[in-house]
């Protein structure tokens, strides 16, 4: 690599900085091989330039095992230990530790005083770049804590919980095998009823890692025929025209003997319907074994954000599609509270224009309906505001509008469906495509086995993975940003009479973000914020406009006014006043206490 | 051990000692249970027990399995499910379902229908679901408490069960405090001055009291007893209808590890063909009705009113009357598309038309066995473990109060109740005794005594094992019985033979009612003709799947045509779900 900034085009061997180089030594075909990410410092590498280097060299067109997505977290925690504490939550279903990051500064505060980001990825085993935004969003955050004031600001006010996958075993299957049913987890559900578990799966028959499409030519008597342009595809032919090819399903045989191929895969349920949030049985939410929290990764997540009252945003990466998806996952559930609603109005609408190809939008609206999802439960169990993005749209592939129209005109080398074959064969020079090749198929004689690898489709091509990692990241911490973040100016005191005081101080929630969602106050799901006065005697206590400091206060009607309760908490951008008028001499403390808004405190003195 | 209580011995609410098989009068305690159980199960071939689970704070759960030898192991065998002692307070519901096992064992070989049950069918019990909750009934002051051991702030404010309830006029037990109250909506009942009614403007009443548990406001909130011990209900806790957000129904459905262990048996042990529950809901006395619904609640306005003095405690501090409830049809399509994508089915929530006749039979036996012919106090049952049973598991599911007080009359449920315990003659309802409080005044303390409303004396609890166990009997012989009839094979030449079969449901409920193929909850019959695939030729597949076999002998037919050679013997195969396995073989001729 040539240092855009060096003249002279020579190299130097005396870096400016340590820095640590992770080689990736996975090749480009390894299939089915875990390999060992060596970490060694190359001292003879770059760099003289102006611009610094980082002090942790990742490769960002990789796509990891689950290892080695633990692996990275591992060298960052022990990279920047003062902000990171990597620890094991719990097991998958086939013993893959999950491993959460928090990153906090200790130095500005206690984690459980500070308002908390959740970000999560690849609960679909397939939906796997997610991860990697989790790897990039850490590295990112602790690269740039010396070089960005906003990044520093982030790291310091606020909490992250960062966990790259929550399907580690839906993941690797996805990677280290053929890739085909990898959106399951891995618990054994009988998925045909014959009292045996997982025994009939797919099956790579030709042994080249992939599970191909299935061909056959039957001249004169098929639904498809080859496309002349483009012999990899396939056309679907017309109501009253034969063809030359039918398709015969994927690779696999039966078996189990049954005389059905491929009917009981590993697993065979969604991991994204075991939540409560409006769980539903299979019949009515396919996918959703028996009960919420059966399974062992969504439990051990649960397990873990009950403990982290102050969680105050979610995001569950997904793919595919371009989407900034919130709640209510059905219809039958109604909407959030108005309140509520403008809170992620503005954070999704600001977000599509981070994520040019993305749309936000309810899922029940504009996907389909989702029972008992991760989403709802974060914002209906946890009170957090939560989003689900779904990465990487389809249309990224010819971006431009030119070039859209020509997908849609037959006549031009991207369109009548060749468009995916054109990106392979000029943009990836063909690395995703397996190209149709004979094969004497147990079940079906000859035939012809092809189609497109695993990495084709839903997860973006290589090269566009470091803009898409930083613009979903960059949203995420946006909303990070949005937390409420509570602030206390100096209380006023005012002499009534005698050792009578009026005390007076302003309470602000700096942020978007209410401290409680009015959803999560109707049901009680978090605690209630405190506002207590230690010191004094409190007479009486009430809010005050800010209008009107010296008229009467809106008279707070709770029995122990030195200890309020506040249920609806405190709504983003908003400065409200507090008045009490307390008996005592001394110093007084007016504390306001939030789960999710963080714990303000003035002290006074009375005279 | 239970602690003696300062109430008439007639309550036989003494522990005692006893460790012989004779039928108990008392309620037993965890200890005692465990010891019956281990005894019951040691004394016996057919019986076993083990622990499914531990409580929240670590008592067991324990399931005792009734097999005796048989064709087929347990497992494969159609099963049922008795649960008891869901909701803590319903001691006599775990009663009957240990002395119900105790009544099958000793009526093994003598009884035929006991025989066959314990021959053919597996017997799964846990008596006592919820261990933590009922162990409170030997605790002192005894409250009711239905919930488990699990911690919940009732009330929202930070502090957990900072202010219960309280006996404050050292009787034993935790009842209500009705409390003079001139903006109270209670006048004291004009047939009966033991009861209460609410005041009724229109008739020119004015209210005069106000009910409340008996208890003193701890936690200086203005509320009494609104944040006790608590814990979840686990007849709430479960996944049909679940009541979202009742502080008595956990933080999630299926929240408790006592409702996870029993699901993870049930997951693990689909043979389980039917399921039998005792609680505070019932489906046998009163069968479902036409339109596929219970019948409505029946609860005791004393205690619902006192409880209903603590509503409004999560409303304190509420600022800013943000309360507006979106609603998308008023806002238009403004986000996502205008065309929302089809949204799926909805769950069923009532009884199957076509399901109702099996439950009106189960409802009639119930009846005519124990004698059992109107409810007592039952509530809705959103949440209940019996209707996961049908509407989700998708099999006949049962649920009783397992026992009914004398018949009586009167216009409320609160007549019925205090009429029948007058003409008992119990304590149960205990009378109004006049008592200072420290923040009320002259209040009076009294009402129905929170286990005694809702259990029969103990004296009943072994005539009421011995029907139950007869009914338990019953309904075993009523559950599927799939069993292979006949098998013939016929040479069609070529190598080729006409292989056909035949099974039979000897029993008298269907392979799968109407709502367990619609939940999907009961996978179809497989019959399998075990040859290779490649072998059959024609006909049906090699695994065939019947979704349906109705009761009383019906059958279902198989034909295969198959390559094979002379002299093979062919397996064919059967697998009901709820109905057994059999195997039948046939020699190509």
């Amino acid at each position: 690599m040539t240092n855009a900034h060096s003249r002279t085009g020579q190299r130097t061997t005396a870096p400016r900085m340590p820095l640590r180089t992770i080689l990736g030594g996975a090749t480009m075909l390894a299939v089915g091989l875990s390999v060992a990410i060596t970490a060694t410092p190359v001292a003879a590498q770059i760099t003289t330039g102006s611009d610094p280097e980082h002090e942790l060299i990742f490769s960002w067109d990789r796509w990891l095992d689950h290892d080695e997505l633990n692996e990275r977290m591992e060298i960052m925690a022990d990279q920047w230990p003062e902000f990171l504490t990597l620890e094991t939550i719990g097991q998958s279903y086939g013993g893959r530790d999950m491993k959460v990051m928090t990153i906090n500064n200790p130095e500005t505060g206690d984690e459980l005083d500070k308002a908390a980001m959740f970000i999560e990825a690849n609960v679909h085993g397939n939906e796997i770049q997610g991860g990697e935004v989790v790897i990039y969003t850490i590295w990112y955050l602790m690269e740039n804590y010396d070089r960005i004031p906003e990044i520093r600001r982030l790291v310091d006010e606020r909490v992250f919980y960062l966990i790259p996958s929550v399907n580690p075993d839906g993941r690797d299957w996805f990677m280290d095998e053929t890739g085909s049913g990898a959106r399951t987890g891995h618990v054994p559900v009988d998925s045909d009823g014959d009292g045996l578990f997982d025994e009939d799966g797919p099956n790579d028959l030709n042994g080249n890692g992939v599970i191909e499409q299935i061909r056959k030519y039957v001249p004169g008597a098929g639904d498809f025929v080859v496309d002349p342009d483009n012999p990899n595809s396939l056309r679907r032919v017309g109501p009253n025209e034969r063809g030359d090819y039918i398709l015969l399903g994927s690779e696999g045989l039966d078996d189990d003997g049954d005389g059905r191929v491929n009917e009981d895969p590993p697993g065979g349920y969604d991991p994204n319907r075991n939540y409560p949030s409006d769980w539903q049985p299979q019949y009515v939410q396919g996918g959703a074994m028996n009960y919420p929290f059966e399974l062992p990764e969504p439990r051990a997540i649960e397990d873990f954000m009950v403990t982290k009252p102050n969680i105050a945003g979610s995001q569950s990466y997904h793919n595919t599609g371009g989407m900034i998806l919130r709640g209510p996952g059905a219809a039958w559930y109604g909407d959030y509270p108005q309140s509520d609603v403008r809170v992620y109005n503005e954070l999704g609408e600001n977000g599509e224009r981070m994520l040019p190809w993305y749309d936000y939008f309810v899922v029940w609206q504009g996907l389909y309906a989702v029972h008992g999802g991760q989403l709802d439960w974060a914002n209906d169990g946890h009170g957090a505001v939560g989003f689900s993005n779904e990465l990487w749209n389809g249309g990224q592939y010819y971006q431009s509008p030119l070039l859209r129209e020509q997908q849609q005109d037959e006549d031009t080398p991207i369109g009548g469906g060749r468009s995916n074959y054109f990106f392979d064969d000029f943009l990836t020079f063909g690395r995703n495509y397996v190209e149709w090749a004979p094969f004497d198929h147990p079940q079906y004689g000859e035939v012809e086995m092809g189609g497109f690898r695993k990495l084709q489709g839903r997860v973006n091509p290589r090269f566009m993975s470091m803009e898409l990692f930083h613009r979903n990241m960059a949203f995420t911490l946006y909303q990070a940003d949005e937390m409420p973040l509570m602030s206390m100016g100096d209380a006023e005191v005012e002499q009534v009479s005698g050792n009578t005081f009026r005390v007076r101080v302003p309470i602000r929630n700096e942020r978007l973000m209410p401290t409680i969602l009015e959803r999560a106050r109707r049901y009680d799901v978090v605690e209630p914020d405190i506002l207590t006065l230690e010191g004094a005697d409190v007479l009486m206590a009430g809010w005050v406009d800010e209008h009107n400091f010296d008229g009467a206060v809106d008279r707070i009607d709770q029995a122990e006014l030195d200890r309020i309760l506040i249920r609806s908490g405190h709504p983003g951008r908003t400065t409200r006043y507090i008045e009490y008028l307390v008996q005592g001499s001394g110093n007084v403390t007016i504390e306001y206490s939030s789960q999710k808004g963080g714990t303000v405190s003035t002290t006074v003195g009375l005279n | 051990m239970g602690k003696t209580m300062k109430v008439v011995a007639s309550l036989a609410l003494v522990a005692t000692t006893a460790t012989s098989v004779e039928a108990q009068q008392t309620y037993r305690s965890y200890d005692q249970l465990t010891d019956a159980i281990q005894s019951l199960v040691g004394g016996s071939d057919a019986a076993s027990v083990e622990s499914i689970g531990q409580s929240r704070d670590g008592r067991d759960v324990w399931l005792v399995t009734l097999a005796g030898e048989g064709e087929l192991p347990a497992q494969d065998r159609p099963g049922i499910m008795v649960v008891g002692t869901l909701e803590g307070d319903h001691l006599i519901g775990g009663e009957i379902a240990v002395e119900a096992a105790r009544w099958l064992l000793d009526q093994d070989g003598s009884n035929d229908e006991v025989t066959t049950l314990l021959a053919e069918n597996v017997v799964y019990i846990v008596p006592r679901l919820n261990p933590d909750g009922a162990e409170a009934y030997f605790g002192d002051p005894a409250w009711g408490r239905r919930g488990n051991a699990w911690q919940e702030d009732d009330d929202n404010d930070a502090r957990m069960g900072e202010d219960g309830p309280n006996d404050l006029n050292g009787d034993g037990v935790v009842t209500v405090m009705r409390v003079p109250d001139r903006s109270g909506d209670l006048i004291p009942h004009p047939d009966d001055s033991r009861l209460m009614k609410e005041a009724d403007p229109v008739e020119g009443e004015s209210g005069t009291h106000t009910l409340y548990w008996e208890g003193t406001d701890d936690d200086g909130d203005g509320f009494i007893a609104e944040d006790g011990p608590g814990g979840v209900d686990l007849n709430r806790n479960f996944q049909h209808e679940y009541p979202y957000w009742e502080p008595d129904a956990g933080r999630h459905m299926v929240s408790e590890p006592e409702s996870r262990a029993i699901m993870d048996f049930m997951v693990d042990n689909r043979n389980i063909a039917a399921i039998l529950t005792f609680g505070h809901t019932d489906n046998l006395v009163e069968a479902p009705n036409g339109q596929g619904r219970l019948a409505s609640p029946r609860t005791i306005s004393l205690m619902d009113w006192a409880a209903m003095s603590n509503d409004g405690v999560t409303d304190v501090g509420v600022f800013g009357g943000q309360t507006n409830f979106g609603n998308l049809q008023q806002r238009g399509a403004q986000l996502g598309r205008d065309n929302p994508p089809e949204q799926g089915r909805r769950p069923v929530t009532t009884y199957n038309g076509q399901d109702r006749p099996y439950f009106v039979t189960v409802s009639d036996a119930y009846r005519e066995i124990t004698g059992i012919e109107q409810t007592g106090y039952h509530r809705a049952p959103e949440g209940a473990f019996f209707e996961f049973g049908y509407f989700q598991y998708g099999v006949p599911s049962f649920s009783t109060q397992g026992w009914a007080m004398p018949e009586s009359d009167g216009e409320s449920f609160d007549q019925r109740l205090l009429a029948a315990v007058d003409s008992a003659g119990s304590d149960a309802f205990m009378d109004w005794q006049a008592y200072t409080h420290p923040t009320l005044g002259e209040v009076e303390i009294g009402g129905f005594h929170p286990y005694m409303a809702v259990n029969p004396p103990p004296e009943r609890i072994p005539e009421l094992g011995a029907s139950h166990g007869e009914f338990i009997a019953r309904l075993g012989g009523m559950l599927p019985n799939v069993r292979f009839v006949e098998a013939t094979a016929e040479a069609i030449g070529g190598g080729l033979w006409k292989v056909d079969a035949t099974v039979e449901n000897a029993g008298y409920f269907p392979t799968a009612l109407a709502h367990g193929q619609t939940s999907r909850g009961v996978d179809p019959t497989l019959v399998q003709i075990q040859v290779d695939p490649d072998a059959v030729v024609s006909g049906d597949a090699k695994s065939a799947r019947t979704s349906r076999i109705d009761g009383s002998g019906a059958t279902a037919s198989y034909s295969w045509i198959i390559e094979g050679s002379a002299g093979q013997t062919i397996e064919i195969t059967s697998l009901a779900q709820k109905g057994g396995r059999d195997s039948i073989t046939v020699t190509l001729r």
